[in-house]
């Protein structure tokens, strides 16, 4: 049986690949140039990691 | 004074609040407990009443004495490597951390576990947030069809939701309103949350930490505005006396981070829909500029001067 509210499912969205690496030692994300990824305040919104349903599926982070 | 920060590798919105502790000369220490024990050590000793001890990760090491604060962000649960027993022992990992955790004397945490655990369940919340005075959607909580199909006749206008909050694992599920026949049968079968939709106007996103409070609307109509696509957040004030009933529910509620999910409705009238205590707040501050993140980084390094939290051992200060 599918449950009730599955019925108002929609696909999974699709998101943007996330193209940046933890860095232990800065414990911080950079990207390939070594970059923080904060540092980038313009592009940071575009990574699916700080939009309002990131985590939901792992963390009840919404 | 070390910042304890608990979450996974790839917290972009852990980052902007690390990054602002490291400017600050805060000295913070991230580890992900999912890599406890296989890449993290502990070493917890109790001695005459007092715990000492240490945490190790890679070419790191905090002495549990140093920890003042601990941000509870996305952190995963210790992934045990055993051969043998590999449950129980992550079982046991489990138990040596957040036991060696929840010991440390004086630690502010963002949020305590107990009251994080506690402060998800969409059922207490609601009830929480009416005893403080905020409007709340009539709610129904249900895997029975009858009780469904009753609601839905008495209350109009319904929407259907997680009753946890999570998303499933293979698909989106939006809130969404219920047509009239539609068929209840399937409810038996799992417990769904049916709620009064609010005919709202605006969506509100309220990020509290401590005292301070950040407040965004987007106007995006009765969608459910995770996924109406691209949607602009500004900033707006505080309703007069919304303030007052935010603090009593985080005191209520034993938590110093929440964000608030506000519908408006067409009288301008904000209605509670949930309050999330490990909330995402990376999209409204890249949006509006508000910083929060800079006012997590001073919570967390004990600059400013709140209300403490109770801890869920202080029964009697809790208002009532």
């Amino acid at each position: 049986m599918t449950p009730f509210a599955l019925g108002f499912a929609e696909p999974v969205a699709q998101v943007q690949l996330d193209h940046f690496t933890y860095d232990s030692t800065r414990q911080l994300n950079v990207l390939p140039d070594g970059s923080p990824v904060v540092s980038r305040k313009d592009s940071l919104s575009l990574w699916a990691a700080t939009t309002s349903t990131a985590g939901s599926k792992t963390h009840f982070d919404d | 004074m070390t910042v304890l920060v608990l979450t996974c590798p790839e917290d972009l919105t852990a980052d902007m609040v690390v990054d602002r502790l490291s400017h600050d000369a805060i000295p913070v220490f991230r580890i992900d407990p999912a890599d406890f024990p296989s890449r993290v050590a502990l070493s917890t000793a109790v001695f005459d009443g007092r715990i000492q001890g240490c945490i190790g990760y890679e070419h790191r090491t905090v002495d549990l004495s140093s920890i003042r604060s601990i941000w509870v962000r996305r952190p995963g649960v210790p992934h045990s490597t055993a051969d043998t027993e590999p449950a129980w022992s992550e079982h046991e990992a489990l138990h040596a951390l957040w036991g060696t955790l929840r010991a440390l004397p004086g630690v502010r945490w963002v949020n305590h576990p107990d009251a994080q655990a506690a402060a998800k369940y969409k059922v207490p919340q609601l009830l929480t947030a009416y005893q403080v005075g905020m409007r709340i959607p009539a709610t129904l909580v249900t895997n029975e069809a009858t009780a469904a199909r009753s609601f839905l006749n008495a209350r109009g206008a319904t929407v259907c939701k997680t009753v946890s909050g999570r998303q499933p694992d293979t698909a989106s599920l939006p809130t969404a309103f219920v047509s009239p026949g539609t068929d209840l049968s399937s409810i038996t079968g799992t417990p769904t949350c049916l709620q009064t939709g609010i005919r709202k106007v605006a969506d509100v996103r309220l990020t509290v930490i401590g005292d301070a409070m950040h407040c965004a609307q987007a106007l995006c109509g009765e969608g459910d505005v995770r996924f109406s696509g691209p949607v602009k957040w500004n900033p707006v004030k505080v309703p007069w006396g919304l303030r007052t009933q935010v603090l009593a529910f985080m005191s209520l509620s034993r938590l110093a981070y929440g964000a608030f999910d506000f519908a408006v409705d067409r009288d301008g009238q904000w209605w509670f829909l949930e309050c999330n205590p490990t909330g995402q707040f990376g999209f409204i501050e890249l949006e509006t500029g508000q910083p929060i993140s800079q006012d997590i980084a001073d919570y967390l390094a004990g600059r400013t001067e709140n209300k403490p939290i109770p801890s869920p051992r202080d029964e009697s200060s809790i208002p009532r």
